[in-house]
């Protein structure tokens, strides 16, 4: 029998995970951050050098640079927000029963399970201001006079992205709250009961802190993949008109695809900075109420 | 069992030798609609059944998507992948020599018997597009912008043709209709193209009035800016002329959105199939200056490709061949091939008579290795800003100077 030495046993199963990580994520994230020192432009490739820290001056003097992480910061609070208020929602109503509750849960998960790009394609045709359904629609209501350019003002163009997203993000809150709600023991409502809780009391005082650990994990996820979601704007407006809707991974996206590598990679440290310290304070609350709570 | 074996043997080097006859090449293309991607598959395997050499084209379809084909082939060439041959556009240039990625075509065009079947002009548009002295891209064939027009609208409207700028400005104005009485605008007069593209059209704006691109910000050239921005703003152009792009200008006006647009020639069999004889063209009118915007399609041979010379038939074929016709007739594109151009078909139709009429003021932007930034970001975004009122003509055209020579 052979005998195993117990201090390496440990590492050796570990290390086909860890190579594939190191390989997978560290290498190009170690690549992204030597290349947001240089000028890395491909155009220009008789140039491409280490530059020390001019691209994080330049980023910093870069107006679009601000414009575009005003509209990130709204793009995630709103867009989250109401993914989750949605969701919430729609995760109380798929918890009651009723008949075809079953086709009701797979039906909702639609816009969860489109791909990106096809929402994009498919609500920019939706807000056409010539042929949209949504002019057709309010036409018909008569709630306006005359069809409406969403994508093409400023003003509304930046509201029919998010309202996109919020479409698209909605049913994945509603499933993780749904599965979050019946773990809820049936004994704590029945406790409010005595006590003579409301609905209302009951939704606040038993359903939201039973979730709050489902709601603190699935708010973080949503808020890294929506700020970082680049295929449903690009595909509505590219970021237009006049950069209205340009968050930060589009003009990330922009820059990458005019072959500025070395401002594009500076531009993705300065998102990864902004997303870690949302994600350590995130954390950090939730595991201070975890400990509070044990 | 010897013998089995030798016979093995006997049939792999046989099999070997075929094989070494044989050279695929590889294609990229774009099609703008699916009856181009057709043509261009039946012309890779008109040319795999006739070039008698061996060689096969294997034609792969990549989107145009507004330009990105150009990025998308730079990406994969620049991965280690991509193709023998690649369709291109002059722009692109500097960006694929800078990096050493196309083959120095001057040893294969002096050798080349049909060298002297295109104008030496053209040889010289492409040296100067890479910046030295060779020519690194084959042309195939070119598109002069003009502006397609309904004839009964414009009855309609009582005017005429446009013959100057002025007039030109005057008709998008007369063309803005209400049609049907219901105090709304049915029908606008122009068709703008405020998304990526639009700095073709645009362009002949700037230069009527006297400007250049050279230097955008002169009075001349925000004049021209400021023309262009009126339009929208006095409703002469869709509400959602800042956000539309090809399909839209031409499903504006093919839908009787708009009564007039600014494209080239490939559209239109496209519009002659929606309108019949209600469609012609006119060149995009003079005033101070006078031009417009010359689309040019080439192709390329990648440094990648494993046989060069097998490449550079496929090339010759597209340029002067049975291609070149095929692919001309069909698209209605301007040939590059002198002979091509004397067929009857070219000298017959009225959208080619436009283009051939346009051709002399016809250009092409500066080509610089800001162009692309210029033409996908921020040419789209400066003007928007400039037609919905975030921003002035005047400064617009200082955005859009730095935004290219800086």
């Amino acid at each position: 029998m052979i005998k195993r030495n117990s201090s390496i046993w440990p590492y050796l199963l570990v290390a086909p995970a860890l190579i594939v990580v190191l390989t997978v994520v560290f290498i190009p994230v170690i690549n992204a951050i030597l290349m947001s020192f240089q000028n890395y432009d491909l155009r220009r490739p008789g140039r491409i050098g280490f530059n020390d820290f001019k691209n994080y001056v330049d980023v910093i003097r870069d107006p679009l640079f601000w414009s575009a992480l005003w509209k990130t910061i709204v793009w995630v609070v709103a867009g989250v927000g109401l993914q989750f208020v949605f969701g919430f929602i729609l995760a109380l109503l798929l918890n009651k029963k009723f008949p075809g509750r079953g086709v009701v849960r797979s039906l909702s998960l639609i816009p969860w399970v489109t791909p990106g790009v096809l929402i994009g394609l498919m609500w920019r045709w939706i807000f056409d201001g010539n042929y949209g359904v949504l002019n057709d629609l309010l036409l018909r209501l008569g709630l306006i006079q005359e069809s409406l350019p969403f994508l093409a003002r400023e003003a509304s163009a930046f509201p029919a992205v998010i309202l996109t997203i919020v479409w698209q993000g909605i049913p994945f809150f509603a499933l993780m709250l749904l599965a979050g709600l019946q773990g809820i023991p049936e004994e704590l409502y029945n406790a409010a009961d005595v006590d003579g809780a409301n609905g209302i009391q009951k939704f606040f005082l038993v359903t939201v802190p039973s979730l709050k650990s489902v709601i603190y994990v699935t708010t973080l996820l949503r808020i890294i993949w929506v700020a970082n979601s680049v295929d449903v704007i690009f595909n509505l407006t590219e970021g237009g008109p006049a950069y209205a809707t340009q968050t930060l991974s589009v003009y990330i996206f922009n820059k990458g695809n005019s072959l500025n590598l070395g401002y594009a990679a500076t531009l993705s440290i300065m998102l990864t900075l902004v997303l870690a310290t949302v994600a350590v304070r995130y954390l950090k609350t939730m595991f201070r109420n975890q400990e509070g709570k044990a | 069992m010897k013998r089995i074996m030798m016979a093995t043997l006997a049939m792999v080097f046989a099999f070997t030798a075929f094989a070494a006859d044989k050279v695929t090449v590889t294609h990229w293309y774009w099609a703008d609609n699916p009856k181009y991607s057709a043509t261009m598959q039946q012309m890779a395997a008109d040319f795999n059944a006739t070039n008698g050499k061996g060689i096969t084209v294997v034609a792969q379809e990549y989107p145009w998507d507004g330009g990105a084909y150009s990025e998308t082939l730079f990406r994969a060439v620049m991965g280690g992948g991509g193709p023998d041959t690649s369709s291109f556009k002059l722009t692109s240039t500097p960006l694929f020599t800078a990096n050493n990625l196309l083959v120095n075509l001057d040893s294969h065009l002096n050798s080349w018997k049909d060298k002297s079947l295109i104008e030496a002009s053209l040889y010289d548009t492409m040296r100067q597009a890479s910046g030295t002295k060779s020519v690194y891209v084959m042309p195939w064939n070119t598109q002069v912008l003009y502006v397609y027009y309904r004839p009964s609208l414009m009855k309609k409207a009582g005017i005429g043709v446009p013959k100057t700028y002025a007039e030109f400005l005057e008709a998008a104005k007369k063309l803005t209709m209400d049609s049907n009485g219901d105090g709304k605008t049915d029908v606008y007069g122009f068709g703008m193209r405020g998304a990526k593209g639009g700095q073709e059209p645009w362009g002949s704006f700037i230069w009527a009035r006297g400007g250049n691109f050279e230097k955008m910000d002169s009075p001349q050239a925000i004049q021209g800016m400021q023309d262009y921005v009126d339009l929208f703003k006095n409703g002469y152009a869709p509400p959602t002329a800042p956000m539309d792009g090809f399909q839209e200008i031409i499903a504006n006006f093919k839908s009787g959105k708009t009564a007039m647009t600014v494209h080239h020639i490939g559209s239109s069999a496209g519009m002659i199939e929606t309108f019949g004889d209600d469609v012609d063209a006119f060149p995009f009118p003079g005033g101070v200056g006078k031009w417009t915007s010359m689309g040019d399609t080439e192709n390329v041979m990648l440094k990648s490709a494993k046989n060069k010379d097998a490449a550079f038939e496929w090339l010759a074929y597209l340029a002067t061949g049975k291609g070149q016709e095929t692919w001309c007739t069909v698209t209605g594109n301007v040939p590059v091939s002198k002979t091509v151009k004397e067929l009857p078909f070219f000298q017959s139709n009225r959208f080619m008579k436009v283009s051939i009429e346009g051709a002399p003021w016809a250009g092409i932007l500066p080509i610089l290795d800001t162009t692309t930034e210029w033409i996908n970001n921020i040419w789209p975004n400066t003007v928007s800003a400039a037609l919905l009122g975030k921003i002035s003509a005047a400064e617009a055209m200082k955005k859009l100077q730095a935004g290219l020579w800086d």
